[in-house]
């Protein structure tokens, strides 16, 4: 088995008595788009500093193309890094800020030149080398960032929530961009954000972080479809839980009762629990089905209409079970049921079989 | 330090500033004046005190001690202050409050009483020659007072706050990340000091430097206790020409000298670093 170009390989790093990252394992490949989610705290950007070296790990190893890089220091990694705050040299010209790295390398002044020329045109800044940062949009001087760190043909390329200081419009416009040069150098990028939107939008696969540990590795559409826990499935898109206990588990599949006594069977079931353990069901509001009554194929619940809220393109129904959770429901426009939903309404909710999944909770 | 004078809500606030504008000129502007006036007065009109200043060797010797000593002490001062100002930017709130309050409190101990303890400390039989004897970097108790390097170490010790101050505002402002940015750029640490730590310092430095500079450049109470007679500094001179020979018109004409000096670096400080920041 050949070596993977990236391995994070067991990393765990505390701060006296707190545990930042717990046996952190990942093998990333040459050229991926791998984005590091989760909320804040969970450990994403520790691991990231421990790769920048701005962090030794307490323990584990870090390798690049099967060499360790942890006795490396940090200036000589050769990593390109983009950090959340503006970093730019603010007594240097953006040419200048860009052509740093290739003149502590001690490069000659003609490549210096190309070079510079080459990554400001990567990023869109064509004519700008003699612009001082202080005078550029927040926008414009994280592009810079980009160009300084990928300047000289890191091996890997680390961002650290680059975009978080950014408005919505300009952070969609720069991921497009981020994209395009991803695209364009082929360049191995490690990105960390807490924004679920950003990392489907950017990444190959997603590696999402809680308390210090992975939680799940893969692509958007699978963690997406088939999330292997409850919080993965919680922080990846809306989802609906509703609270019950395993009346049964067996490979793979499980029965949940639900508190009025209502039995849901063979529910496929993520992560490990036993008859009597507590668990919930979880139910992305796109898939289910609003009715006037039970279908003949699939599962279904009766709930009760609690509000209707018209949002244009479609319309979100809150819906109480018979034991007072409250899930809700999402009417495109043009449903039928639309406009004619109400407040008190008795009705019922349905889903395929494959679109539930069931979390033990421990 | 003292770029904040030309900062802040200018046209604004002349009528509660006035109290201290009229101090100024009853205390400092008027006396400066008649001091001129003397200098080219006395003993009789004309240019004659400076010219007896600037031409003889004597006298220019003691203006080339005074800015020799300034410029070693400022230079070992921020030679110093730099890496006690970075550490103090980068240690915790509060170990830093309380390095502030040990730095303050020497600030504001006696000046007389801390000259005093270092003619102890330097003298033949001093605490530091036994130290350097007992540690037999030296065999004979080295010559610390009464001469230039009494002067300079006295001096550096009491300018040092005056250079961490404005160096540790300027430090502060600086975002660690942006040094960890020169670090995966490459850097070494020398690098990231030089290209990236010291213009961005530049500032801090100029306006400390400036500050120590033109204070020791007047400094009076260390040179006349640590130096010796044959090593004398204007403010000694100034002193000796007014209060022994009372000529007046000499020393009023050493005082403008220094005086047109500290003008023309403050004047060459705001062209340097002002223009910068506006």
């Amino acid at each position: 088995m050949s070596s993977p170009y990236l391995h994070i390989n067991g990393i765990r790093k505390t701060f006296g008595d707190v545990v930042a990252t717990d046996h952190v394992e990942l093998e990333i490949a040459e050229g991926e788009f791998m984005t590091f989610l989760g909320p804040s705290g969970s450990g994403k950007s520790t691991t990231l500093y421990i790769l920048a070296g701005f962090q030794d790990p307490t323990a584990g190893d870090i390798k690049l193309r099967g060499k360790s890089i942890l006795q490396t220091p940090s200036h000589k990694r050769q990593i390109g890094m983009v950090f959340q705050r503006y970093t730019l040299f603010p007594h240097l010209s953006v040419g200048e800020n860009v052509a740093f790295p290739l003149r502590v390398r001690r490069a000659p002044q003609a490549e210096i030149a190309a070079k510079v020329k080459r990554a400001l045109s990567l990023v869109r800044l064509d004519g700008f080398e003699d612009r001082m940062p202080a005078k550029m949009s927040g926008g414009q001087q994280q592009r810079v960032a980009l160009a300084r760190a990928l300047v000289y043909d890191p091996p890997v390329l680390l961002m650290d929530e680059p975009l978080s200081a950014l408005d919505k419009k300009l952070r969609e416009e720069i991921q497009h961009e981020i994209r395009r040069i991803h695209q364009e150098t082929g360049v191995t990028i490690l990105y960390v954000t807490h924004d679920q939107e950003e990392a489907l939008r950017l990444s190959d696969r997603i590696a999402v972080f809680n308390k210090g540990k992975i939680e799940q590795v893969g692509t958007g559409p699978q963690l997406y479809a088939s999330p292997a826990t409850h919080f993965v499935a919680d922080f990846i898109g809306d989802s609906a839980f509703l609270g019950g206990e395993l009346a049964a588990v067996a490979s793979g599949r499980a029965s949940l009762r639900f508190a009025d006594g209502t039995v849901l069977a063979d529910v496929p079931m993520h992560g490990t629990g036993s008859a009597g353990g507590k668990a919930s069901l979880m139910l992305r509001p796109e898939r289910i089905e609003l009715a006037a009554g039970p279908g003949a194929a699939g599962a279904s619940l009766p709930v009760t209409i609690e509000d209707v809220t018209f949002l244009g393109n479609n319309s979100t129904v809150s819906a109480r079970t018979g034991w007072g959770d409250v899930l809700s429901v999402r009417l495109n426009f043009g449903h039928p049921m639309m406009g004619q939903v109400q407040r008190g309404d008795a009705l019922h909710v349905r889903w395929q079989p494959q679109d539930a999944h069931v979390f033990a909770r421990t | 330090m003292l770029s904040f004078l030309s900062q802040g809500r200018r046209g604004s606030g002349w009528g509660m500033a006035l109290p201290a504008l009229l101090l100024l000129l009853a205390f400092f502007v008027i006396p400066v004046a008649g001091l001129l006036s003397r200098s080219v007065t006395e003993p009789q009109p004309g240019l004659q005190n400076y010219e007896t200043l600037l031409g003889s060797f004597t006298y220019i010797r003691i203006f080339l001690n005074t800015f020799l000593v300034s410029g070693v002490v400022t230079l070992i001062t921020a030679l110093i202050a730099f890496p006690v100002a970075w550490a103090l930017a980068i240690m915790s709130p509060r170990i830093a409050s309380v390095l502030f309050a040990v730095i303050l409190l020497s600030m504001w101990t006696n000046l007389l009483a801390r000259t005093y303890a270092w003619m102890v400390l330097l003298q033949q039989t001093g605490l530091v020659n036994k130290l350097l004897m007992g540690l037999g970097l030296t065999s004979q108790p080295l010559q610390l007072t009464n001469n230039l390097i009494g002067v300079t170490i006295g001096m550096v010790y009491i300018m040092l706050p005056f250079m961490i101050l404005p160096l540790y505002g300027v430090i502060r402002k600086i975002d660690p990340a942006i040094l960890q940015a020169a670090a995966l750029c490459g850097a070494t640490k020398g690098q990231a000091l030089r290209r990236v730590l010291l213009p961005l310092a530049a500032p801090g430095i100029a306006s400390g430097a400036l500050m120590v500079f033109v204070m020791s450049l007047g400094y009076f109470v260390t040179p006349s206790l640590l130096g010796g007679t044959s090593n004398m500094m204007v403010a000694e001179l100034i002193v000796q020409q007014v209060q022994s020979l009372v000529n007046w018109g000499m020393g009023g004409a050493a005082a403008f000298i220094l005086l047109v000096v500290t003008l023309a670096l403050y004047a060459l400080q705001l062209r340097l670093f002002d223009a910068e920041a506006r």
